[in-house]
C-alpha cells in the first residue's frame, strides 16, 4: 500500500543445500540457523552500523520441523526438551540477530513477502526505523535484504 | 517517529472472546468482577504436565469459527456494508493454522499462515489479507501497521483480528520451558510471582479514518491516538533488564499522540507475571513517564484472563477500551505483597473508579519485541 520507494543497501542469499552453521541454543531444525546465517551474511556487507534497524521475517509455516516434532511428542505422550519452548516462535531467532548486531528497531514476522515489504515501507515512512532487515525464508534460496527509504 | 498523520485513526467496531465468554459484555463482567478465570484444564490431557491450569472457555472451540463470527460482529458494529468489507484489508495475528503441524508435507501450503488468513477474509467478505506471527506482539503489531496505513491516507479502514485458543502443543512447550506459574495463579508485579498461565483470547477490531467513519455517521468507540514499537537488541527470549525497547515503544506511542506523560490515566501492562519481565516493564514505565509512573494506575489483566499469546494485543485492547469507556479500571489480581523492583500504583483488591484521558496497552514478546498502543476518547 505504501508508495514509499525502497532502496536495497545490501542483500545476501543462503542456498537450501548448504547447511548453515549450528546456532547455540537452537536445536533440531535448520530453520533458526538459516535465518541467523543469511542475516549475518547480509549485515556483514552493510554500509556502516545503524541501530535503528527493524528486523522482519517472512515465513509462512515457521519452524515446521520443530512444530511437527512437538506435535508427535504430544500425541505420543513423550517428553519435550525445554529448548523447544524457547524456539517455539519465530521472534526468538530475530532476537538473536538483533542482539548480535545491535539492531533496536521493531521486531516482527509476517507470512508473505509482499505484505512484509509493505510493512517495511510503513516503518520507514513513519520513521519507526531508518533501515529494515528483511529475511525471507519463503524464497529459494533464502534471502536477506537491508532496506532503506529510496531517494527517488 | 513521525507524528504527522493525515487523519485520526478511530475504532468503530470491536468484538472479543475470552475465558469469561463470548462478547464484550462477558469480558466486561469478568473484568469488573475481578475474579481470575483459571481452572483445571479439561480440553486435553495434562496428566504429564507440571501445571494443569489455564483460563479457557468450555469445550473445544474451533479457531476458524470463532474468528469468523468475531470479524462479522466487529464489522456489523462498524456498520460496514458489503462493498466496504470487500475493500477492507484483513490483518490476522495467529500462531498459525492449528492443523499445520499434523498435516502431511504435501498439504502444508494449504495450512500456512497466509492461507489461514485468506480463508478468513473469504468467509467474512473482506479484502486482501496478511498474517502476523510475531508471538505476543503479533496482534498489537498488526494494529500498529494498520493504524499507520490509515494515518498516512493509504486506506480508509483495516480490519485486524487475532486469535489463540489454548491447545496441547503450545501448552506442552510452555510447561517444558517451566514458564507456568506452579501455584496456579498469575501474580503480576507481586513479590512471589512464579510465571504465566495461558488463556483463550480472540478478537477483531475495525480501524477507520475519521473521514471514512464520518461518512456513515458512525459513533466511534475510541481513538487510537498513538502507537509505537521497538526492539531490545538484547536476547532471544529475555527482556532487556532496563526495559529499553519497552520504553522506546511507549515513548513512540506517547509522542505520536502528542500526549504528556501526566495525561496517561491508565496502563494495561504486559505484566506477564514473570520475575524479569515485570521488573523490566516497571523500569520502562519510569523511564518514559518519569514521576507520573509512581501515580498512574497500572494493572495486568493477564492475572484474570491469562496469556493469549498472538491474540494478546487485540484482547488487551478490548480490556483497555473497557477501562477508558467504562470508568472502572480492572484489578491486578493475584497480588501477594510488594516487590521493590515493581513499585507502581497497582490497582489492587477491587476495580478502581476512574476516568482516564488516555489509556495505554503494552505488550512484549520473545525476540525483545515491544509494542505500545495509546487509546483516547474519540
Amino acid at each position: 500500500m505504501s508508495g514509499l520507494t525502497l532502496t536495497v543497501l545490501t542483500s545476501a542469499e543462503w542456498p537450501r543445500d548448504v547447511e548453515p552453521p549450528k546456532l547455540a541454543g537452537f536445536v533440531h531444525s535448520d530453520f533458526n540457523p538459516l535465518i541467523a546465517a543469511v542475516a549475518g551474511r547480509c549485515l556483514e556487507a552493510a554500509p556502516g552500523p545503524e541501530p535503528e534497524t527493524a528486523v522482519m521475517l517472512v515465513s509462512d509455516e515457521g519452524d515446521i520441523a520443530s512444530a511437527e516434532h512437538v506435535a508427535k511428542a504430544v500425541d505420543a505422550g513423550t517428553r519435550i526438551g525445554p529448548l523447544f519452548f524457547f524456539q517455539s516462535v519465530p521472534n526468538a531467532v530475530l532476537g538473536h540477530v538483533a542482539a548480535k548486531w545491535g539492531l533496536t528497531g521493531p521486531v516482527s514476522c509476517l507470512c508473505d513477502t509482499a505484505s512484509a515489504l509493505d510493512s517495511a515501507r510503513g516503518l520507514l515512512a513513519d520513521e519507526d526505523a531508518r533501515r529494515v532487515l528483511l529475511i525471507d525464508v519463503t524464497a529459494d534460496p533464502a534471502t536477506a535484504v537491508l532496506l532503506s527509504e529510496g531517494t527517488t | 517517529m513521525n507524528s504527522k498523520g493525515k487523519t485520526d485513526v478511530l475504532i468503530t467496531g470491536l468484538a472479543v472472546l475470552s475465558a469469561f465468554g463470548r462478547g464484550m459484555g462477558a469480558l466486561a463482567a469478568g473484568l469488573d468482577a475481578g475474579r481470575p478465570a483459571f481452572a483445571p484444564v479439561t480440553r486435553f490431557d495434562v496428566a504429564g504436565r507440571r501445571v494443569g491450569v489455564a483460563a479457557t472457555l468450555p469445550g473445544d472451540p474451533d479457531l476458524d469459527d470463532e474468528l469468523w463470527w468475531l470479524v462479522d460482529e466487529a464489522c456489523d458494529e462498524a456498520k460496514l456494508g458489503t462493498a466496504e468489507r470487500a475493500a477492507a484489508p484483513l490483518f490476522l495475528a495467529v500462531h498459525g493454522d492449528p492443523r499445520l503441524a499434523r498435516s502431511a508435507p504435501a498439504e502444508r501450503p494449504r495450512h500456512g499462515g497466509s492461507a489461514f488468513a485468506d480463508g478468513l477474509a473469504r468467509n467474512t467478505g473482506l479484502g486482501p489479507s496478511r498474517a502476523y506471527t510475531s508471538a505476543c506482539v503479533a496482534a498489537s503489531t498488526a494494529i500498529a501497521d494498520a493504524a499507520g496505513i490509515i494515518a498516512r491516507g493509504e486506506a480508509d479502514r483495516v480490519v485486524v483480528a487475532g486469535g489463540y485458543l489454548v491447545e496441547p502443543d503450545q501448552y506442552a512447550l510452555f510447561d517444558a520451558g517451566r514458564a507456568f506459574a506452579a501455584d496456579g495463579q498469575v501474580r503480576p508485579f507481586s513479590a512471589g510471582r512464579r510465571g504465566l498461565l495461558l488463556g483463550d483470547g480472540a478478537g477483531a477490531v475495525v480501524l477507520e479514518s475519521a473521514a471514512a467513519s464520518g461518512e456513515r455517521g458512525i459513533e466511534p468507540l475510541a481513538r487510537l491516538a498513538g502507537w509505537g514499537r521497538a526492539g531490545d537488541a538484547h536476547h532471544p527470549c529475555q527482556p532487556h533488564p532496563q526495559g529499553r525497547g519497552g520504553a522506546r515503544a511507549l515513548e513512540g506511542a506517547r509522542r505520536r499522540a502528542g500526549a504528556e506523560p501526566g495525561e496517561v490515566g491508565y496502563v494495561n501492562a504486559h505484566g506477564s507475571g514473570t520475575a524479569q519481565s515485570d521488573a523490566a516493564e516497571t523500569l520502562a514505565l519510569r523511564a518514559t513517564l518519569g514521576g507520573h509512573a509512581a501515580t498512574v494506575p497500572v494493572s495486568s489483566t493477564k492475572a484474570l484472563h491469562g496469556q493469549a499469546l498472538e491474540a494478546s494485543g487485540v484482547l488487551e485492547l478490548a480490556v483497555t477500551l473497557h477501562a477508558l469507556r467504562g470508568g472502572l479500571l480492572p484489578v491486578n489480581a493475584g497480588y501477594l505483597e510488594p516487590d521493590e523492583q515493581c513499585a507502581l500504583d497497582l490497582v489492587l483488591g477491587a476495580p478502581r473508579p476512574a476516568g482516564p484521558g488516555y489509556a495505554l496497552s503494552l505488550n512484549a514478546a520473545f525476540g525483545g519485541a515491544n509494542t505500545a498502543l495509546l487509546l483516547g476518547a474519540a
